[in-house]
């Protein structure tokens, strides 16, 4: 038990060995002392179960990350583009907290997942400011068993009636 | 397109900071697909909030392009400020062939960092986590509609 907590595996999908750095790996097995690790409660925004659709709604609208946002697009460019979909609910545009340039993603709300698809087929692929932007659902809906890892006896299953 | 599957990509994130005590702690996690997020400020009432959301390969390919184009893979941690009374930050950054756990003091300013013995460093560091904790900040508050802090 030295390495073992480390809640990932050493194997690399690519091969190779994994370079380790770090005064966390040193102090008592990984940096995990606060309590992420433990197995408590954690609030979600509750899925419905009336369509197969990926994407998982939040709990005013439907999210859409965009993605390869120019450095110089200004909030009005977003809003010029992604409001001919729909009325945008909220969005937010984040600075690189360094440089003061947009990092490169937006974030769009828009109240139905009508108006959220109609931005991600229309949106995605096509230039805002002479770049090619990416978009597609922020969130997606949990995976039947919580996310998979080699770790036997989670102990603990999915919990649906937590949040109220 | 590249859309790998969240179950078998190894990438992993996690940072947080914690208090002098230990039970005043910000922290969020992302791994296989779901970020949690955890805050502790045992101020007033020692309320504690936990939420967690799945999130879409889109969103994965931002964090990592985030970490990737801070090159925070290539710093070293072992002469940044020791964690200390008033409290330490932790980052772990699973990324590639690369495994990062980097710890440090609380960074309260920009003048933390030039006084430290590896500015260029612990800056990279720095500008890292709040351009993480901004992103993150983001998709909680249009998710659960709260204010993360």
């Amino acid at each position: 038990m030295s390495d073992d907590e480390m809640n990932i595996d050493e194997i690399t999908s690519g091969g190779g060995a994994v370079r380790r750095r770090g005064r966390g790996f040193k102090n008592g097995g990984g940096p995990k002392e606060v309590p992420v690790s433990t197995e408590a409660t954690y609030d979600r925004v509750e899925t419905t179960k009336d369509s197969d659709a990926r994407a998982a709604r939040s709990v005013e609208g439907w999210i859409v990350l965009v993605t390869n946002v120019h450095e110089e697009a200004t909030e009005e460019d977003v809003q010029d583009k992604f409001g001919e979909f729909g009325e945008i609910k909220n969005l937010h545009l984040n600075l690189d907290r360094r440089t003061g340039y947009v990092k490169g993603y937006a974030l769009v709300e828009y109240e139905t997942m009508t108006e959220a698809q109609a931005a991600i087929d229309g949106a995605s692929g096509t230039p805002l400011l002479e770049q090619v932007i990416q978009c597609d659902y922020a969130f997606v809906r949990p995976p039947p068993s919580g996310p998979k890892k080699g770790r036997p006896a989670r102990g603990r299953s999915a919990s649906p009636s937590r949040r109220r | 397109m590249a859309t790998a599957n969240a179950d078998f990509d190894p990438f992993y994130l996690s940072t947080g900071h914690s208090g002098k005590h230990g039970h005043e702690f910000l922290e969020f996690e992302y791994s296989h697909g779901r970020l949690r997020y955890a805050n502790n400020s045992n101020y007033r009432n020692d309320s504690l909030i936990r939420k967690e959301m799945w999130v879409g390969p889109l969103v994965v390919r931002e964090l990592k392009r985030i970490v990737e184009s801070s090159e925070i893979t290539k710093e070293d941690d072992s002469n940044w400020p020791k964690k200390n009374i008033v409290g330490k930050q932790e980052l772990e950054i699973r990324v590639g062939n690369d495994h990062i756990a980097f710890e440090t003091a609380k960074i309260g300013s920009l003048v933390d960092i030039q006084d430290s013995e590896d500015p260029e460093g612990l800056r990279v560091f720095y500008y890292l986590v709040q351009d993480l904790k901004c992103l993150i900040f983001s998709l909680i508050s249009l998710h659960f509609k709260i204010k993360p802090i």
